[in-house]
């Protein structure tokens, strides 16, 4: 994929502050990559220098080749879309979509046209001579998008859009945001908290945390192959176990535990033996039997306590030296406390990571 | 960065006429009201050659020839009686026996048969440097005399602060009066407006649009209105007594104007929204469970009162009063109105001395004290109001 | 229950002590006597005719429209801008400069007033038009700037941004989006600046002559030397305009609050 938009070394200080620090990144054309992170990780920061509400204190924005930290944002053409919708309170939904192209000097005739095929793509053709204040969250949020889309902007940019949305809404909006990228073939970037969220829509995730990017991928590699403690974390729930690495043979580690348990692990990145290091082992990827399985990691524990959550079994064990948690199947037994059982999990189903 | 440069230059640009406008309109006559209130420039318009001379002189040697000739030029050439007489005056304060001192060198001057010549000649006192020093103190162009005035004190003879003898002593109890005035006002707003604030912010709907309707629409009104209102209401053919009389409580009309009771009155209506509705706009953020949640764990609704309600709204009482006081002090119109002679406050006496009699100086004095207590009280006004935001 | 007769009472009390005055002096501009009280013994247009048409009372009339005016265009341009100016939260002294903008609305009028006479005589300008415009625009100019940056403050400053980002250049945003969205609080502020300007008497008295005394200036005197029904006729026209400009605040604040 030819690469779009390039942050060179981009640095980003308020005052003494560091928000942003020394970060490259690459988006491909027609890509849609999400900004990932907690508040204060800096990437609504990166989002508003892309827009060019903000200047970078160093490093230079670059789309499709050329330096644009010089724009000014109206002239970037870029559409952006606000957590709080930022539509203009006094023009009518109609007017507010036809804005953009008013800036581009189109002539009435086109922009009739135009603002009636955006307002069809989100929905909302009859709504067209309402005031904002008169729409529902959800219809502002699609009266937003249009705003953004109708003149064609060469990327999208989404800043935690979907925010202020109660959770169906959200997740309908979350498919249509993604069936548009994929018929239009925007560019999209998008910034938010929820991780399901950038799972769900995002063709690579960047995972922010204190200014940096963590870990860049596809939802499926963040999720699976955590290159971080912080991304482990963030991303989803896990189990979070210290032990000493003793041998690696190619992806494999065998890493002896402090109750001397030997876990044989899938690794990503360098590691040494005689390395301490952290396994991260995904709640759901875990099974309980009262028989030891073979050719598999097994534990030996004790469930503490067991929590049936509707649509899974949440099971607590501690084996000598530390807890662990399982997400079982619907179907799966209970698991009363006190139960001594064996937790079993592959070493592809499990990840080495250096701390 | 340069584009939050050009920012500011925009931002300055936009502020800088109002600015200016301020300073030259607001700042500087608050500025030239307090240099006419030290300004004293009466003696030396009368002596300019004495001044140049006797800025050379050493303050305690004999006068000289040069010191002697310029003032009996000067006096040779005041052709203006009164300002002769009102610097007589003020000399003869520093100095007594300046005036027969003055009365014989005047006369002596007119003698044009027989010019005497040098001061010294028409009376020996001439050569004692006191008679000089006094001269020369009530050259200088400043004069601290009305600012001390103004609070009723006074430099004596020696030069040392005091008390100004009683029939001179009107500032102060103007002052006093003032005060007072301001203060009875205040308690009558807290005594009406707190309750009122407490019974509007417990109703809802229509009743609490009414009590907020009937604060704000005196707020609104012309202060002339009010106070012609309360003129006709309170005469002594007014409704009031009329009222009194129709239901017998009195046979006799009372006297409700040009006295203290008439100014309280229509003050007390005046500022009465400035109490009630700071207290309001504190007592609505006050959560409404508040009180039955103290009546739920035992509290009495008095305690109740006295122990969550009256310690969260305690701000905005205080920043009403303020608010009320900081009015009253400076009010002009309505004790000119409906006050009598003896219910002038501070204001009026200030517009007294500048428009009736002219006397910038004194005028200046008790403004710059006037201002200086409403710039006090209004910066813990302003701290008061500030603390409530970033408390919240 | 006797708690809550005491306080529909106290209410009750209060609410006739506030509003009763004012609906007491309406009656009294349609009496046909000459003196201010009442019974009215017939009804008569006398003292409207009186104020309209009396030399007196109709100079007043158009000096304090033309004072009014002047004030009224002055201060609203210039509590605008600076109001304008003042959203810039990177500016130094930027608390400063709102306080001073606010400080005439707490200095005593006398106060200011004795300066001013000093200031205004230095310059040639007492008994003058322009001189009272002055003078009042000072003590009008903090309302303006209260009304706008407190409408400024209600505007989402995303809003702006998000017009730039879709192609309006900084002048544009201004003039499509935060101009209009400032509007009521312009309008309401210039508003205010009249009321302040009608009502201004302390102020007058130090700077104005004889040929700019204005119906608030009129009315003092009238009150203080003879006092006659023209009052209540004055009082009448003062109250009914009142209740307009009510209306057009409240009407514009309702305005400003849906766009919320």
């Amino acid at each position: 994929m030819a690469e779009f938009i390039r942050f060179d070394r981009i640095t980003k200080f308020y005052g003494p502050l560091c928000v942003v620090e020394n970060l490259d990144l690459g988006i491909g054309k027609g890509e849609f990559v999400s900004l990932l992170g907690p508040s204060g990780s800096g990437k609504t920061t990166l989002l508003m220098m892309l827009a060019g509400f903000e200047q970078p204190t160093a490093g230079e924005i670059l789309l499709d080749g050329t330096s644009i930290n010089a724009v000014p944002t109206y002239k970037r053409d870029m559409g952006v879309v606000f957590q709080s919708y930022a539509l203009f309170p006094h023009m009518s939904v109609g007017d507010n979509i036809a804005f953009p192209l008013q800036m581009r000097g189109i002539g009435k005739a086109g922009i009739d046209e135009r603002v009636k095929r955006a307002l069809d793509m989100v929905q909302l053709s009859t709504l067209s001579d309402r005031r904002p204040s008169q729409l529902s969250g959800g219809q502002q949020q699609r009266v937003a998008l249009a705003r953004a889309l109708v003149f064609e902007p060469r990327v999208v940019l989404m800043d935690e859009p979907l925010g202020a949305l109660d959770k169906q809404l959200r997740e309908q909006m979350q498919l249509d945001i993604r069936d548009l990228h994929r018929r239009l073939g925007l560019t999209i970037v998008f910034v938010t908290h929820d991780q399901s969220e950038a799972l769900t829509m995002s063709d690579r995730v960047a995972v922010f945390n204190k200014g940096k990017i963590e870990q860049i991928g596809t939802p499926r590699q963040v999720y699976d192959e955590p290159a971080t403690r912080f991304v482990a974390e963030f991303i989803g729930e896990t189990n979070l176990v210290e032990g000493v690495v003793e041998t690696v043979q190619g992806a494999e580690a065998t890493v002896r535990l402090p109750s001397g348990a030997q876990i044989v692990s899938a690794v990503s990145g360098s590691i040494a033996s005689g390395q301490s290091v952290f396994l991260s082992i995904r709640p759901e990827r875990v099974d309980l039997s009262e028989t030891r399985s073979e050719g598999r990691n097994v534990l030996e524990t004790e469930v503490t306590d067991s929590v049936y959550q509707g649509d899974h079994l949440r099971v607590q064990l501690h084996n000598a030296t530390h807890p662990l948690i399982a997400k079982l199947g619907r179907r799966s037994r209970e698991f009363p406390p006190g139960t001594k059982v064996f937790a079993a999990f592959s070493a592809g189903d499990c990840r080495v990571i250096a701390p | 960065m340069s584009a939050a440069s050009s920012r500011t230059r925009r931002s300055l640009l936009l502020l800088a006429p109002l600015l200016f406008f301020l300073i030259g309109f607001f700042v500087w006559p608050l500025f030239s009201m307090m240099s006419q209130s030290v300004s004293d420039p009466a003696v030396l318009r009368l002596l300019p050659r004495s001044a140049e001379v006797l800025a050379d002189w050493d303050r305690n040697s004999p006068p000289t020839i040069p010191m002697q000739t310029a003032l009996m030029k000067d006096l040779k050439a005041v052709n203006d009686d009164q300002a002769l007489g009102d610097m007589v005056r003020r000399l003869n304060s520093a100095r007594s026996g300046f005036r027969t001192l003055m009365g014989k060198t005047t006369s002596a001057l007119k003698e044009t048969a027989n010019p005497p010549v040098d001061l010294v000649s028409i009376d020996k006192r001439w050569e004692k440097p006191e008679f000089w020093l006094a001269i020369a103190d009530a050259l200088s162009p400043y004069t601290d005399r009305n600012l001390l005035a103004a609070v009723d004190l006074g430099r004596n003879a020696a030069g040392d602060i005091e008390h100004l003898p009683p029939d001179q002593s009107v500032n102060g109890v103007i002052l006093m009066r003032t005060f007072w005035i301001a203060a009875l006002v205040t308690f009558a707003c807290v005594c009406i407006g707190f309750p009122y604030a407490i019974i509007a912010a417990s109703l809802d709907g229509w009743k609490r649009d009414l009590m907020l309707g009937a604060v704000l629409l005196p707020l609104w009104t012309s202060l002339l209105v009010r106070t012609a209102a309360w003129f006709i209401l309170l005469q002594e053919q007014g409704l009031i007594n009329d009222l009194l009389r129709a239901i017998g409580l009195i046979d006799a009309p009372l006297a409700l104007i040009f006295n203290r009771t008439g100014v309280i009155i229509a003050m007390t209506h005046v500022l009465l929204p400035f109490m009630v509705l700071p207290i309001y706009s504190v007592l609505i953020t006050i959560p409404k469970n508040l009180m039955p949640a103290a009546a739920s764990l035992g509290a009495h609704p008095l305690r109740a009162f006295l122990r969550v309600l009256l310690p969260l709204s305690l701000r905005g009482v205080a920043s009403g009063a303020l608010l009320v006081f900081i009015s009253a002090i400076g009010y002009y119109i309505t004790p000119a109105l409906i006050g009598g002679p003896s219910d002038q406050m501070i204001s009026s006496i200030i517009a007294f001395y500048a428009t009736g009699s002219a006397n910038w100086g004194m005028a200046g004095a008790l403004g710059v004290v006037l201002l200086v207590a409403t710039l006090l009280l209004y910066s813990v006004y302003a701290r008061l109001s500030s603390d409530e935001v970033g408390g919240r | 229950m006797p708690m809550k007769v005491a306080k529909a009472t106290f209410a009750m009390l209060t609410i006739i002590f506030l509003v009763a005055p004012l609906i007491a002096i309406l009656p009294l501009a349609f009496t046909s006597s000459v003196i201010l009280t009442y019974p009215i013994p017939s009804w008569s247009l006398r003292w409207f005719e009186e104020l309209f048409f009396a030399d007196a009372w109709r100079r007043a009339i158009f000096n304090s429209l033309i004072i009014g005016t002047g004030t009224t265009l002055l201060a609203t341009a210039l509590g605008t801008a600076a109001s304008l100016g003042l959203r810039n939260r990177l500016l130094f002294f930027r608390g400063s400069m709102r306080t001073l903008f606010l400080l005439p609305m707490v200095v005593p009028a006398v106060v200011l007033g004795v300066g001013m006479q000093v200031l205004l005589a230095g310059f040639g300008l007492t008994n003058s038009y322009i001189g009272v415009i002055i003078a009042h625009t000072v003590v009008a100019v903090p309302f303006v700037v209260v009304s706008v940056t407190g409408a400024l403050a209600g505007i989402d400053e995303r809003v702006e941004l998000a017009a730039q980002s879709l192609g309006a250049s900084p002048a544009t945003v201004f003039r499509r989006i935060t101009l209009p969205l400032a509007m009521p609080g312009v309008l309401s502020g210039a508003v205010l600046a009249f009321a302040t300007s009608l009502d201004e008497v302390v102020l007058t008295l130090f700077v104005a002559g004889p040929n700019q005394r204005t119906l608030a200036r009129q009315m003092f005197s009238s009150i203080r030397e003879n006092i006659s029904p023209a009052i209540a006729a004055a009082a009448f026209l003062f109250i009914a305009g009142t209740v307009l400009i009510g209306l057009v605040v409240v009407v514009s604040r309702s305005i400003m609050a849906e766009r919320r």
